[in-house]
Formats: structure tokens, sequence, C-alpha cells
């Protein structure tokens, strides 16, 4: 039998890997009064503990990696990683950079991937809703 | 003063120092052949340079005026520029992941903490190592480069023309400035002049993405005093200042917005239509920024929260609403003044205290001027058709533009060589310049001030780091 799990209430917890901070904007976007993510259940959340999905931007920059792990470790299971941006997803403007590593999302193993550089708030939150939540 | 001036090295340092006293300075960088000091004067940038070939150690200015700190620290690290005295010997940026350890403060009762490089909201990595007797902060070390991805040598190699995306997608929060000054770098380089209703619309764009930074800004310094409404409806306006940025520009964060040789295919295109929604939008704003700043509880916080003297603001070069707020006199826009600035009397915003009240009243007439700008310039344009991007070679050569970005001077310098292939790209960001003033902005604050002093500046990592 299918079981919820998660239900109706998802905290999210976000790590900038090395990113421009565009799509930094556009996360903080969906908070304000125009997307509003709050009433479709989301929260942004300061604790990786409080977390239930964990956006992840950016190249991923050497000194970002241990970071980023020690962040990723400290979420309870279960999880899911979602990749924001070109440069998560390895194909952004820094692919292949001196200090740009494969993408946030590759390394981190992403389940899914918004591309855009950045994405708009409205792609984003159309992401956040389509994730898979039933195990 | 203009153009690049050879300096021998025994007395480069002493040069450097003086002409602080006369010109603004924007940094150091440097390559192969020689290290620059760059300089902005009333008729331009200019620089001292030192060749490198005999490769004496140069007298480090940070010693005398700390601004150059983390410059030569980079150059040192980066470039292998060698440096007697100097001053903060530690590398700038990490290497292969570890940062280098950060500078505490010693004695009886004093603690420290770290914060970072992942924060609690959704920001920018970097690490701040706090020192601090109970409340009160004895020093702050802030260490970035988080953000490292090396830009500057990904984009050697390439057409001046083609990394112009790059240069775009450095730093999300200025890209317009740096997009700007890149494409009249490129311009001079190539010696070509702009239609002026193309200038107009880079006017028109850059003023647009001072108005969604600094609504932002007072913002989030609302929310670091406490006041969540001022936090809400300013967050509100800087989406539909966002918003007319897509309009006017074609991107959100004026992506592309601005290209070498003009503007983007984009811009400017539902003028009637960006022309209501900007008066709408200015009405709202100027409710919102009398409301904010009645708001007696929140300002009492900001008043007298991160004071820097003008003293300070000298010493370490701050530029900027920074600069200003502490007495400053440099708009680059009337200081230096390039494209259709040369045409309007921009009524530069200034304040006194140096505190984070000081900051936050120069973004507030910042934003009034910018709409006026706006306004003004829209109405030049007209019905004026806004021509293609003007083709250009690009020659050998080098060129150092600088423009007045949201949080200060955005300088890009670069250098090219045959087939008008970048062989150096620098970018001194106004964030890069502000850096560590912030640190010393907190000596003597409150632990719980930081984040509504940190949101006065708002200062960006990824151009900073690069």
């Amino acid at each position: 039998m299918k079981r919820e799990t998660f239900r109706k209430s998802l905290g999210v917890r976000h790590v900038a890997c090395g990113s421009c901070n565009g799509c930094e904007h556009e996360m903080n976007a969906l908070s304000n009064a125009f997307y509003d993510i709050t009433q479709d259940g989301y929260d942004i959340v300061a604790s990786p503990r409080h977390a239930d999905i964990v956006t992840v931007t950016g190249p991923m920059t050497p000194a970002m990696r241990a970071a980023a792990r020690e962040t990723l470790d400290a979420v309870p299971r279960p999880r899911i990683v979602v990749a924001i941006g070109d440069c998560a997803a390895g194909e952004g403007p820094w692919s292949g950079a001196p200090s740009a590593g494969p993408g946030a999302g590759i390394e981190l193993q992403a389940t899914i991937t918004v591309r855009g550089c950045p994405p708009t708030p409205e792609e984003i939150r159309a992401a956040l809703k389509s994730l898979p939540l039933s195990s | 003063m203009n153009g690049v001036h050879a300096i021998a090295a025994e007395r480069f340092a002493d040069r450097v120092e003086a002409e602080c006293l006369t010109a603004l300075p924007l940094g150091a960088y440097a390559r192969a052949e020689e290290v620059r000091y760059l300089f902005l004067a009333a008729s331009g940038p200019y620089a001292l340079a030192h060749p490198r070939e005999a490769e004496a150690p140069l007298r480090a200015v940070s010693g005398t005026f700390p601004l150059f700190s983390w410059d030569e620290r980079e150059m040192a690290q980066e470039w292998g520029v060698r440096f007697d005295a100097l001053p903060d010997a530690r590398p700038l940026r990490g290497t292969a992941g570890e940062m280098p350890p950060a500078i505490v403060a010693q004695g009886a009762g004093l603690m420290r903490f770290v914060v970072g490089p992942v924060h609690a909201g959704i920001n920018e990595p970097g690490r701040f190592t706090f020192s601090s007797g109970g409340e009160t902060i004895v020093h702050l070390d802030a260490q970035l480069s988080y953000a490292h991805r090396g830009v500057e040598r990904h984009v050697e190699g390439l057409g001046a023309l083609q990394a112009a995306p790059l240069v775009a997608r450095i730093c999300g929060s200025c890209s317009a400035a740096r997009s700007f000054a890149y494409a009249r770098a490129l311009e001079q380089l190539a010696g070509i002049e702009l239609a002026r209703e193309v200038e107009l619309a880079r006017l028109v764009l850059a003023e647009f993405e001072r108005i969604y930074n600094h609504l932002g800004d007072l913002a989030a310094s609302a929310a670091g005093a406490g006041w969540g409404p001022g936090f809400a409806s300013g967050m509100a306006l800087k989406e539909r200042a966002i918003r007319l940025c897509r309009l006017a520009g074609g991107h959100r964060l004026l992506f592309d917005a601005i290209v070498p040789g003009g503007v983007g295919a984009q811009t400017l295109r539902e003028r009637p239509r960006i022309a209501r929604e900007l008066a709408d939008l200015a009405r709202d704003i100027e409710a919102y920024l009398t409301r904010l700043f009645a708001q007696s509880s929140t300002v009492a916080r900001w008043q007298r929260a991160g004071v820097v003297s003008r003293e300070s603001a000298h010493a370490f070069g701050a530029v900027g609403p920074a600069h200003r707020a502490s007495r400053g006199e440099i708009d680059v826009r009337t200081f230096a003044p390039y494209g259709a600035y040369r045409e309007f009397a921009v009524r530069i915003a200034h304040a006194s205290g140096g505190d984070s009240f000081g900051r936050l009243r120069v973004k507030r007439d910042e934003i009034r001027e910018s709409l006026r700008l706006i306004g003004a310039a829209l109405a030049e344009i007209g019905d004026a058709a806004l021509p293609d991007p003007q083709p250009m070679a690009v020659p050998a050569g080098d060129a150092t533009a600088v423009v007045e970005g949201p949080r200060g001077s955005e300088v890009v310098a670069l250098h090219t060589g045959g087939d008008g292939i970048l062989t150096r790209l620098h970018v001194i960001s106004a964030s890069y310049r502000n850096w560590p003033l912030v640190a010393r902005a907190m000596d003597g604050n409150i632990v719980p001030d930081f984040p509504l002093v940190n949101k006065s500046f708002n200062l960006c990592y990824a151009c900073a780091d690069r």
C-alpha cells in the first residue's frame, strides 16, 4: 500500500554552492506575496534538521564541497535534493572553469533539476510541486 | 591624468599612496607582465603600473591603505607577486577546499564562534568568525571565496564579444552594471560611439537594477530589525521592480540586457506599458519609503549600528552608498560621467552618520532619484527606435571602464590580443571593495546587530569571489 511520505508540510533548506546569486534571488522570491509557497505547504527552514527538501545551486566549488556534504548529511531521511539552475545541472556558464565542479545537482545526486539561468520563481514552484512525494 | 604610467619599483608604493590622496583608488591587479593600481579621476580611470621583469619585491601599500589588502593578497596568491611587509600575509582564498585560519582576538573572557559558510537564509556562502566579549563584538573576520569559480581564467582565450554573456553571469545582483562596464571598455578599445537613444536605454536599465537591489536591501534591513510588514511589503515591491526589469530589458535580473555595442533586442519594447507600471510602482514605493522611515522602532535599531567613520571609509576605500553615508562625495555618475549620465544632473544622495541608518537613507534617496532618472530618460527616448548592437572589431590593447552600480564603483579591466581574444580580464566589484569594511563596521557592536548592519551594506559574494 502506498503511504504518503511527506504530508502537506515540507521544509526546504537551501545551499548555495558557488552560484552567482541569481538563483538565490529567485528562490527568495518564492516567499514574496506574489508566489508565497507557504500556501502550498512549503516552508523555507533555517536548519537542515527541519528540512525535507534541499535545494542546491551553483557549479559546486572545491571550497563548498565539504560544507554542502555536511549540510546534506544533517538532513533526516527521507529527503529530496533539487538542483536549481543551469550551473547546478552542470551546464551553466562556468562549466569547465578552473574552480567549478560538475554541478551541485550532479555531485549531490539531485532527484530533479530545474533548468534556467536562473529559472523563474514559477518554474521553481512548479518543479517543487511536481516532486514525487510518495514512496 | 589618463592612461598607464610606469613607475620604478623603489618609488612605486610611495606614488600609489600619494595618488590615494588625490584620486579615487579603485584597486589593483596583476598579470604576467606587470602589476597595475587603478584610480579614477574626473577625466576617467588611469593606472600606475610596475613591470614585473625585475621581480624585486614591492612594498605593500595595504600597510598604509588597508583598502588594497585583498588586492595584494590576491596578487600574491594567484599571480606570485612578491610583497614586502604585507600586513595580512594569508592567502585570500581557500585552496583545495581549506580556508586559511581566521584571525581571532585573544584574551580573558573572550569567546569566538563561526557562522557559515552555509547560512540560515537563502544566502551566498561566506565564513564569519566572531570574537566577542559577551554580546560585544571585539573582532570579526569575514572570509569569502566559497563562490570562487575562476571566472577570470576561464574567459582568457575567448573572443571578447563571445565572453559578454559570461561576464553578465559573474554575479546575478549587479549583472547590468558589470555588462555596462564591460561593454564600455570594449567600445573604448574599438573606438565606437553609441546612438543617444542607446545610451539613454542603458541608463534606464542600470537604474532599474539599482531600484530592485535597494528595495531588497531596505526590506532585508527591516527584517533585520524585526519588522515583518516592512520586509513583506519591500519584497513585494522588489518583485514588481524585477518584473519591470523583465519588461524593460527582457530578463528579470537584466542578464544580457546591456551588450557590447548597444542593448539587447528585448530592450524597451512595450514603452507605454513600462511607463504605466513604472508610475504605479513609483507611487507605491513612495508610500512604502514613507511608512518604513516613520517606523520609529525599526529606524532606532538602524541608528548608530555599524558606524563607519569618514576616516575608515577612506582608508578602506569604501565605495557607493557605504562611501556616501560616511560623508563621501563620490558617485561615478557625476564624478566621471559616462554615457547618458553626461546629460542629466544626477542628484547624489548623502548621509553623515556612517551608520546603517545613513546607508539605508542613501539607498532610499537613490531609489527616488533612479525613478526620476528613468522617467526623464524614457521621455527623452520617446518613440525612437533602438538600433541593433553596433558591430565592432576589437583590436589588441587594453581598456578599463568604471560605472556606478547599486553598491558602488564596478570596474572592468581587460586586455586583448590579436583577433579580439581576451588575454586578461579583471573585475573589481563594489562588494570586493567594501567587504573588509563590513567586518570593521562591527567592531564594538552587539552580535544581534550583525544581520541588520550586514544588510545595510548587502554586498554580493559572487562578484567578490569570481
